[in-house]
């Protein structure tokens, strides 16, 4: 018996890997309809390691010292070799995470898969992706570009139209009156430390109750396409017949995870900047808002809906709104049907939604 | 029955006793966190009148908060929060058309901080000055 055997077999008596290897792995079926789009997670999953390697990157050299800040994230870009491109991928990676998410969130959509018995993998997966957007907004304003500090003024400042005691959360959140160096401490703990922890143990689970109820049967390629869960007893969605996870999906995980670096180099190397107006260039002046101040990409629905509304309190309402319509979707949707072309409510709303949601970002970026 | 009733009273007090160090240690977190109350008092700025030429502005921070002080073309110095009431952006001093404009959404503020047009719901606050002896005191 060779080393590697022995000491697998050591492992193995102790821990029985073979078993686990078998349930979770060779043994773990998967619906014989199965598509790409079950891969965003996955792909969702390398995003956020590589988030948290580069993060711990960039956190060798920087500073989150009001007056250090710009100065520390240059020296990152300019003098650490590959700095440039540990800190272009934490960057890119954060905007390729919204993104992936969008996607995955669409893809459940579709499918119906936020169905019962998955509202909780469907609620822990809309806290994710608020989480994200969290983890985003905090980082955006370390790098302590006028950029980063305007764009948190309008961001922070939007939760003062909470009736009663907004202008308090406001000071809580800043640490002051205005963005400053109080306001660079508390996002720092938030996006280095907090969030991430957050994030970790909602994808925990996440998977927990992905493991729990069995991944769903996509609706395409079959005669009935009902939700056939009976609302009785736990019951663990088998596919008899189907997939194994590994080596096959894997494998499609791998090829998924592979496509998306690709995407994501191409963006890193050849267009980096798209994501960095000119302000994020100029170190932060307390005393001069730069013209035509932006939110990120992913916050200009929420930019414009704000611009749109008269009353700020307005603007806020119907957000938190929309929000909770789509966070409580599995309640309020109890439909049996899961293909979406036999769900022409659905299909409506989701297009409808899209639409505008696209609308408002892209006159949000013209306006 | 007796052991039940000092289990069950046991149980309430222990729950008690949790619920005490939690809001304790809920106190202490939110305490840690709250922003610090010397940043909020309000301290008298002064300037040289001279530091304010007719039709120019002066940007500084006064109680926490970045405020404008402005001469108008008539001599009239006056002292305005320069925090936009519409999402908290600086305003920005036209000198030509002698008003304050948002560069934010647009919101524009005349010299003595009424709302001219735009998104912003309030006027920009006023603040006291004082002048004497070539001094401008604001607060």
């Amino acid at each position: 018996m060779n080393l590697v055997k022995r000491i697998y077999n050591w492992v193995d008596i102790r821990v029985g890997t073979g078993e686990l290897v078998e349930k979770e792995l060779t043994g773990y079926l998967l619906p014989v309809n199965i598509n790409v789009w079950f891969s965003m997670g996955s792909i969702l999953l390398f995003i956020f390691a590589m988030q948290v390697v580069t993060g711990m990157l960039l956190l060798v050299y920087y500073v989150p010292d009001a007056d250090k800040a710009f100065k520390s994230v240059s020296f990152i870009m300019n003098d650490v070799p590959f700095g440039w491109l540990v800190r272009m991928c934490h960057a890119v990676g954060s905007n390729m995470m919204v993104l992936m998410l969008l996607f995955h969130m669409l893809s459940v959509l579709f499918m119906g898969s936020y169905k019962s018995p998955r509202e909780m993998n469907w609620l822990s997966g809309f806290i994710l992706f608020n989480l994200a957007m969290g983890i985003s907004l905090t980082g955006y304003l370390l790098p302590w570009s006028q950029l980063s500090f305007w764009a948190t003024t309008v961001a922070t400042n939007s939760v003062g139209s909470v009736p009663v005691v907004g202008p308090y959360l406001v000071e809580f959140l800043r640490g002051g009156k205005l963005v400053g160096p109080p306001t660079l401490g508390r996002f720092f703990a938030l996006h280095v430390a907090v969030i991430p922890a957050l994030i970790a143990a909602l994808i925990g689970a996440h998977l927990f109750f992905l493991q729990r109820t069995g991944v769903s049967t996509p609706p395409f390629g079959l005669m009935d396409t009902t939700n056939r869960w009976q609302n009785d007893r736990y019951r663990y969605e088998s596919h008899p017949g189907g997939i194994p996870f590994f080596p096959h999906y894997a494998l499609q995980d791998l090829t998924s995870i592979a496509v998306y670096c690709a995407l994501f180099l191409g963006v890193a190397f050849f267009d980096p900047y798209i994501f960095f107006p000119s302000t994020a260039f100029i170190p932060a002046n307390p005393f001069q808002t730069p013209a035509h101040i932006k939110p990120e990409w992913y916050f200009l629905p929420n930019y414009q809906t704000l611009k749109l509304f008269p009353s700020e309190f307005l603007g806020i309402a119907v957000q938190v709104a929309a929000m909770t319509f789509l966070a409580l979707l599995p309640f309020i949707d109890r439909g049996k049907e899961k293909h979406p072309l036999k769900r022409p409510l659905f299909m409506v709303c989701a297009v409808g939604g899209i639409i505008i949601y696209i609308a408002l970002m892209v006159w949000g970026h013209y306006s | 029955m007796e052991t039940g009733s000092r289990r069950k009273f046991l149980g309430i007090c222990l729950g008690g006793v949790l619920a005490g160090a939690g809001g304790g240690l809920l106190y202490t977190i939110f305490g840690y966190l709250a922003p610090r109350r010397d940043s909020n008092i309000r301290r008298a700025v002064s300037f040289p009148a001279t530091d304010v030429p007719a039709g120019a502005a002066k940007f500084f921070e006064y109680n926490g908060k970045t405020a404008v002080l402005i001469r108008q073309k008539n001599g009239t110095v006056v002292a305005l929060s320069a925090v936009c009431t519409h999402l908290g952006c600086i305003v920005q001093w036209q000198k030509d058309k002698e008003e304050f404009l948002c560069p934010c959404h647009g919101g524009r503020f005349s010299s003595t901080g009424l709302v001219l047009g735009g998104p912003p719901p309030k006027p920009l606050e006023s603040i006291p000055i004082a002048t004497a002896n070539g001094t401008i005191t604001v607060g």
